[in-house]
């Protein structure tokens, strides 16, 4: 914690808008990762479809704009709704099969979800990508001299509701308790009476719910068009790694750590095409030392 | 199978396939060009899965044994066939490189690592100024045997050849014994005093020295390299997709899903521009649900079952 104050202050001083960006990155990265973070958590699964769900919902929640003339906000809860069902759809016709087969089976069908996602959508709709006009996504803000985009920060009051959101939930209520029981220890949680395969399928459908609520949001600001997911199912499981599984929280705090090194090098003139590579090695070598270290304990 | 079947099936394959070019069309000619390549990636990817590890970025290495290729020949005056060579040797040492440390990760860990790399040295290529020639990338004087057609489908074929001997030893001796151990059960493999890292690195090496040579001979044959044509994930893809169908832990399984997929591929892009690939993810998702071991691995229980059934001659 102490560290993050002191790095976040000397950044503010040296480069104030890039602890901003940074922060709002850090926003979008989280709000992406936690929903992940709760299926590898309870359902043990890595779903690098993650981010194509995020996808899909995104192109839903385009059409919604475009025919019903529905804002992404209001379309947030309908089609977070419609996701839950695809979600729970697709684990039903698939991962639900491959719950008792080796790992590396998982990781193969998963990637191979994400690409029938990605692509279906590229056949669909051709590879173009798509933008919608929002007024008030340009909404900017001025202190002292420096101005700066405020939509972004949506990103940021996302990641915090979702984070505290799920902690109430897993700790509050029944069902979440009995998921939480059954990420633990499935053995004993069916022992107990709970019904281990509808926890899964309910809890991966509650994640990609939430994957797509988060991208019916990142329409109002990003464009998007097929492979716009592909790249945040990486990072969410980087982010995930980072935090260590199960740790929600974590999440939020890694994201940060990424968010505002990455905004830092972009702020950098003529480097900003390297941010990505930093991204990946900060996470390297995090995913290294703490694999390291859960193989030596 | 009888010791004879085993011989003669390949030699006569590849006997057809050393004959092809004198009977086929320009057309036909190039696109068992690129099924080759394809065959000999998926051959490669084979190798490092049968360590119960898998790699999603073949595109980090093929794309770095295009552009050694590539530097190689242009800065340091290379030949094309030892520009090629160059290629697999940089793959390898960096894959022995960075196996110092990834080789220490496990399952999905090591294969996002992967994932990540293959994008490392994407952005490195993009970003690499006149050195790696930018996000333009580089593009070759002349091709390899001045372009013509048959001498470039030999090399694309030798290429194919040297992956399937690999592929073919590391089936015959003791690595497969080492492997599949460490696959099955990395604790037992170790009491069994297998030393799992050594047999890690020589797999990881050996399958990215593969993976770099057929890059370079990519190319050598398409005269051109840029960051996003050869870190292109489709070279991890259609190798994944094709191994997978065909049969893992094999050596034929990845020549009979690349042959398939393959010239579906080609018949595909023609067919449908945009989102053709949407095929390979189903047949993945398929092939992992119904038939994890493949067309070959089916193949090969029924022989087992016939043959097993009392009454059968086994001589």
């Amino acid at each position: 914690m102490a560290i993050f104050v002191v790095a976040a202050a000397g950044i503010l001083a040296w480069k104030p808008s890039a602890l901003i960006y940074g922060v709002q990155r850090a926003g979008l990265y989280a709000a992406v990762a936690i929903p992940m973070a709760l299926v590898l958590g309870i359902v043990h699964i890595v779903n690098l479809a993650h981010g194509e769900f995020m996808m899909i919902a995104a192109y839903a929640a385009y059409f919604a704009a475009r025919l019903l003339g529905l804002d992404p906000f209001l379309a947030l809860l309908p089609v977070a709704l419609v996701m839950a069902g695809f979600g729970l759809a697709v684990y039903l016709a698939t991962v639900k099969h491959a719950m008792k087969a080796p790992e590396l089976n998982q990781l193969i069908l998963t990637f191979g979800i994400a690409i029938a996602l990605s692509q279906s959508v590229n056949l669909a709709f051709t590879s173009q990508s798509w933008k919608l006009s929002l007024a008030y996504v340009s909404a900017s803000a001025t202190v002292g001299e420096l101005s700066f985009g405020v939509f972004d920060f949506v990103y940021a009051g996302i990641a915090i509701i979702l984070a505290v959101g799920l902690r109430l939930f897993l700790t509050r209520t029944r069902f979440g308790k009995a998921a939480l029981a059954v990420g633990e220890n499935p053995r004993g949680a069916a022992i107990v009476g709970i019904n281990v395969d509808r926890t899964y399928a309910l809890v991966f459908a509650l994640s990609v719910a939430l994957v797509g609520a988060v991208g019916s949001v990142f329409l109002a600001r990003q464009a998007i068009f097929p492979n716009v997911g592909g790249p945040y199912t990486m990072k969410s499981f980087c982010l995930v790694a980072m935090a260590g599984v199960g740790n929600i929280t974590g999440v939020l705090f890694c994201s940060l750590a990424l968010g505002l090194s990455e905004s830092l090098i972009n702020s950098i003139r003529g480097y900003a095409g390297w941010s990505n590579i930093v991204f990946f090695l900060i996470i390297i070598v995090t995913i290294l030392v703490r694999s390291l270290r859960e193989r030596k304990s | 199978m009888s010791r004879a079947v085993r011989w003669i099936v390949p030699v006569v394959a590849l006997a057809v396939a050393a004959l092809f070019p004198l009977a086929a069309g320009p057309y036909p000619l190039a696109v068992a060009r690129s099924v080759l390549t394809y065959m000999a990636l998926a051959m490669s990817w084979d190798l490092l899965l049968r360590s119960g590890q898998i790699s999603f970025g073949i595109a980090g290495f093929f794309g770095i044994g295009a552009y050694t290729a590539a530097l190689s020949a242009l800065h340091l005056g290379l030949p094309p066939v030892l520009s090629i060579v160059a290629a697999g040797v940089v793959a390898a040492a960096l894959a022995a490189v960075l196996g110092l440390v990834i080789l220490r990760l496990r399952t999905v860990y090591f294969a996002i690592t992967t994932l990540a790399l293959a994008e490392i040295f994407r952005v490195i290529m993009q970003n690499g100024g006149d050195a790696s020639g930018g996000p333009e990338g580089l593009v070759m004087p002349s091709l390899i045997f001045n372009g013509e057609a048959k001498a470039l489908y030999w090399t694309s074929l030798a290429a194919v050849l040297l992956s399937g001997t690999v592929s073919a030893l590391f089936q015959r001796s003791r690595a497969r014994l080492a492997l599949t151990a460490i696959r099955n059960n990395e604790l037992s493999a170790r009491s069994s005093g297998i030393h799992i890292f050594t047999w890690l690195m020589i797999a990881f090496v050996s399958s990215s020295f593969l993976q770099g040579i057929v890059g370079g001979i990519q190319l050598q044959e398409y005269g051109f390299a840029s960051p996003d044509s050869v870190f292109d994930s489709y070279y991890t893809l259609l190798p994944l997709a094709m191994a997978l169908l065909g049969g893992t832990y094999s050596t034929p399984g990845p020549v009979v899903g690349a042959l398939l997929l393959g010239v579906a591929a080609e018949y595909l892009k023609l067919k449908i521009p945009y989102g053709h690939l949407v095929v390979y993810g189903i047949i993945i998702v398929l092939v992992i649900l119904l038939m994890p071991r493949g067309l070959y691995g089916v193949y090969r229980g029924q022989v087992k079952a016939w043959a097993g059934r009392p009454g059968v001659d086994r001589g």
